[in-house]
């Protein structure tokens, strides 16, 4: 087993840069350079199926043809017959597996579980595996399956005539005063239709897995953004205890939502290493992850906005619908920007899902607040032109003080402050109001504004932290890092509270059998866990300094002192009097190997259940409204597009973006997140759709040829102004959440620059040239 | 002999000779993977279509996941796990990527790497815009691009001066 490790390395800038005034990189709010990046950059670092074991066998899947209807038959002769099969697994061989609690945690109906398909409700369905002693030799005999179909008619997608209204989701509805008459009766209306297509996490690590079992214990290597969560799955399809499951993720390839279920190809691996008795690895296949799982849902929304002749607003309504899957829900909740971006007295949002033969869809990076925001930031827009007010001003017209929908200030809301120092970064002040009116050549130039917001979602974590014999310092957890920068926010807690270099901190995470974490989504993961480091650290500290100053065999013990003081590494007193020594010397003369303290910050009372519940199920999550405040990430984005006129090209030049994600843990990775989901928002503005073939429900584009994701190529130079303040409602050491902020909006600054620059509203993203042309 | 009878094949990888038994349909990325634990090459696609698996043979940049093993024999294979000197000392690249935090999860790193030595060798580093033009065919999600570039441009200045 590899023992994963960081250390920081000597030689790493030990001070922050100016903006951080005096803060140490080694500490928390310092710009630490990634303590995993050696290991990244010299290809050291093994992800999940990098393992090598002895008896390794190959899986590979094969999936329908077909998007609805029924396998009539499976002819696995050839494929079994093919050199080095050692298994071909169908719905007829599978060992019966459980259901498992969902996500929730609500309790699963007792019915078994097959993750290969009889009934087929979408094209890309599991329906059998091969496992082969190589991969060449499963991928060949995968080709031999032959599979015979009764097919059905399928409902393709949204624009599909069959799809209907679908199902109205009453948890969705949002409202007070009387939207509709408002809007009905207001000077100025606008309403209009905005479209998002289904769009793909596309992380570079393809999903995968490397399943072994030892009598009923089960290991499974997996890229994991929930490692408790995905292991009390495993253990539940196969009726074992949960500590027999141990799910081991130091490195994933890039989540964004995709990585926080265990999915049915886990399932078929699990099984098959069962059944053979031997480890199996099972990698999805590039094609195969537009399928293996869900991406975002296709999304329409109509918005009205009703206002007076002064762009104030007077009345919201809101309608949305996403697709879901034949027999899954997936709600994408399409006004949760809508309801608190703007002050208004009036408001109605709604929202339907309909059934269409797809996968069912997941999260991907701010689900429901990304397409939330490409109707009401467009809709704001729109509203601007139509009453001839700058689009910035109108934001600040019609600005939240208070959260509309909760009725509850805000704990940080720094929106204006991001407006501000955005405009002025951007030379807003320069634009000239009209569309097609500035221009470059044959180039026409256009400057757009949109604003994003994500809640501050918040949860409990543990850690353990060790000081050991050598003074150094160890951090346990089974949260994760897939790039947010865990391991070293973390190693900067420990370090600011213990008293040592961050390169005396080792961090390990992303195993099972760690201190427990929750799910690793929802921009929750920093804020919870510096939280629980802190707790656990300052636990030691307290151990450390107790043992110096009343243990017989310590140097401190003669001084009689209060407290004592830990810095670098060393002990002193703090008046200067007396010894200093350092932490290995202390632990050595008070004959100790080390000192161990566990921290969660679970409340008091919590039984072994609730904390159970708290790590493995998201039911436990607390409201971002809960309390006295309403707490949000904010953020302001400028963006310079050109538009070829003759061909209708669209580039984005330039992008400033002010963003408030409260205190920053580590400024220089937090830039870096944020600027990663504003580059994701411009792929989307522009370039990402899935294209839905209407004969077959299949999806076309399913590799990163042809699903397009933006490039090296298409993206320039992207400032980041941070303008977030310490929120102490947010979480312990006062952050909110950056990883999803940083793309909402994106999209429709993009669509409101395209229109000041061509005069043209697109509506439906991507913003492709034929729209333009 | 037959396509799926495996043959010995001898790679030059990083200035070391390895041997091995395989398939002459194996690709040379799953000979460095599977075959011989050099794992620090990614496959992100397996069809040509994102870079993640890019080595340099002979120099050149080349996509691990479209060369068969048995076409790279007798040729001088470099991957990232060659790239750092025999005493541990990162590249100037790697170096440039670490301090402009080019990467976050770090699956399309080592291609990103090894694209940036081989766009700084042909000399196709010279301007930001070049750069984003020479790197186009190594995605990341994680959308590091600009801090991608930075290091780039950072590790050229350093091979010039």
């Amino acid at each position: 087993m590899t023992v994963h490790e960081f250390r920081t390395r000597p030689g790493d800038a030990k001070r922050g840069d100016a903006s951080d005034g005096a803060v140490l990189a080694d500490q928390v709010g310092g710009r630490l350079s990634r303590v995993d990046g050696p290991a990244k950059i010299t290809g050291a670092a093994k992800y999940a199926v990098e393992q090598r074991l002895e008896g390794l066998t190959h899986a590979v899947l094969v999936e329908s043809t077909i998007a609805a209807g029924r396998v009539r038959s499976i002819d696995t002769a050839a494929a079994e017959a093919s050199a080095g099969v050692l298994l071909v697994l169908t719905p007829d061989n599978i060992l019966p597996l459980r259901t498992a609690t969902d996500w929730l945690g609500t309790p699963p109906p007792d019915v078994a579980y097959c993750p290969l398909a009889r009934d087929i409700t979408f094209s890309g369905q599991h329906v059998a595996a091969v496992v082969a002693e190589s991969f060449e030799q499963a991928v060949a005999a995968a080709a031999l399956v032959k599979i015979a179909y009764d097919e059905a008619l399928a409902i393709v997608d949204l624009s599909d005539p069959k799809a209907g209204d679908g199902i109205p989701v009453d948890a969705m509805t949002k409202e007070w005063g009387e939207a509709e008459t408002a809007f009905a009766s207001a000077p100025v209306r606008i309403c209009n239709a905005y479209n998002t297509p289904r769009e793909y996490q596309a992380p570079m690590e393809p999903h995968g897995l490397i399943a072994k079992w030892q009598g009923d214990q089960l290991t499974v290597w997996e890229p994991s953004q929930w490692v408790d969560g995905m292991a009390r799955t495993y253990a539940e399809w196969f009726g074992v205890p949960f500590e027999n499951v141990r799910l081991v993720s130091p490195y994933i390839g890039g989540g964004f939502g995709s990585k926080a279920f265990a999915y049915g190809y886990g399932a078929v691996a699990a099984v098959a290493a069962k059944m053979l008795g031997r480890p199996v690895k099972l990698a999805v296949t590039r094609p195969q992850t537009f399928t293996a799982y869900g991406g975002r849902a296709a999304t329409r929304q109509t918005v009205a906005l009703g206002a007076d002749r002064d762009g104030k607003i007077q009345s919201i309504v809101h309608r949305g619908v996403n697709e879901t899957s034949v027999d899954g829900m997936w709600v994408e909740p399409l006004g949760s920007v809508t309801s608190v971006m703007y002050a208004t007295p009036n408001f109605s949002s709604r929202q339907n899902v309909v059934r269409v033969n797809t996968v069912v869809p997941g999260a991907l990076r701010a689900p429901g607040e990304n397409p939330s925001a490409f109707g009401i930031e467009s809709a704001i827009d729109e509203l601007a032109y139509e009453v001839g007010i700058d689009p910035l001003e109108i934001r600040l017209r019609n600005y939240a003080e208070q959260d509309p929908h909760a009725k509850k200030p805000w704990s940080t809301r720094q929106l204006r402050e991001a407006f501000a120092a955005g405009a002025e970064a951007f030379g807003w002040s320069k634009r000239s109001p009209e569309p097609r009116s500035m221009r470059d050549g044959n180039q026409l130039i256009g400057w757009g504004v949109a604003a994003g917001t994500y809640p501050v979602r918040r949860a409990y974590g543990e850690a353990v932290v060790r000081i050991l014999a050598g003074g150094s310092v160890e951090v346990e957890s089974s949260s994760i890092d897939m790039g947010q920068g865990t391991y070293t926010i973390l190693a900067q807690t420990a370090a600011e509270v213990v008293g040592v270099p961050a390169e005396n901190v080792v961090i390990k995470l992303g195993d099972s059998r760690y201190a427990r974490a929750g799910v690793t989504g929802g921009s929750r993961l920093a804020g919870v866990m510096t939280g629980a480091v802190h707790k656990a650290a300052s636990a030691a500290l307290d151990q450390l300094i107790g043992l110096a100053i009343s243990d017989p065999a310590s140097p401190f013990h003669a001084l009689q002192a209060n407290t004592l003081v830990v810095a670098d590494g060393r002990i002193a007193s703090p008046r200067g009097n007396g010894p200093e020594v350092s932490i290995a010397e202390l632990l050595r003369s008070v004959g100790r190997e080390h000192i161990e303290a566990k921290g969660d910050t679970m409340p008091a009372n919590s039984t072994v259940e609730d904390r159970y519940k708290n790590y493995t199920t998201i039911a436990m999550a607390l409201p971002h409204t809960e309390g006295d405040y309403s707490r949000y990430s904010w953020c302001a984005h400028f963006i310079e597009v050109r538009v070829d006129e003759d061909f209708g090209t669209v580039r984005v030049s330039r992008v400033v973006s002010a963003l408030d994600s409260g205190r920053l843990y580590n400024p220089k990775l937090a830039e870096s997140q944020w600027k990663g989901g504003i580059i994701m928002g411009i792929g989307q503005a522009l370039l990402e759709e899935g294209i839905v073939d209407r004969r077959y429900g299949r999806i076309v584009n399913n590799n990163l040829a042809d699903y397009l994701i933006a490039t090296n190529a298409d993206i320039p130079d992207i400032e980041v102004i941070s303008v977030g303040i310490p929120d102490p409602h947010s979480s312990v050491l006062g952050g909110k959440g950056v990883g999803e902020l940083g793309i909402v909006g994106v999209a429709p600054a993009i669509a409101n620059a395209v229109f000041h620059a061509t005069g043209k509203r697109v509506r439906d993203l991507p913003i492709t040239l034929e729209k333009l042309i | 002999m037959t396509s799926k009878t495996p043959t010995p094949i001898q790679l030059q990888i990083n200035g070391h000779r390895h041997e091995l038994e395989a398939e002459p349909r194996v690709t040379l990325l799953d000979a460095l993977r599977d075959h011989l634990g050099l794992t620090g090459t990614k496959k992100g696609c397996d069809q040509g279509q994102c870079g993640a698996c890019t080595v340099h043979i002979d120099g050149q940049r080349v996509l691990a996941c479209l060369t068969l093993a048995a076409q790279a024999e007798g040729r001088a294979i470099t991957t990232i796990e060659g790239l750092a000197g025999e005493d541990g000392a990162l590249h100037a690249v790697q170096a440039a990527f670490l301090e402009q935090d080019a990467f976050q999860c770090g699956y399309c790193t080592p291609g990103q790497i090894m694209s940036a030595v081989a766009c700084i060798r042909e000399g196709h580093a010279g301007s930001d815009e070049e750069i984003r033009e020479y790197m186009a065919g190594n995605l990341c999600r994680c959308g590091a691009y600009p801090h991608i570039v930075a290091a780039v441009r950072q590790a050229a200045v350093e091979a010039t001066s």
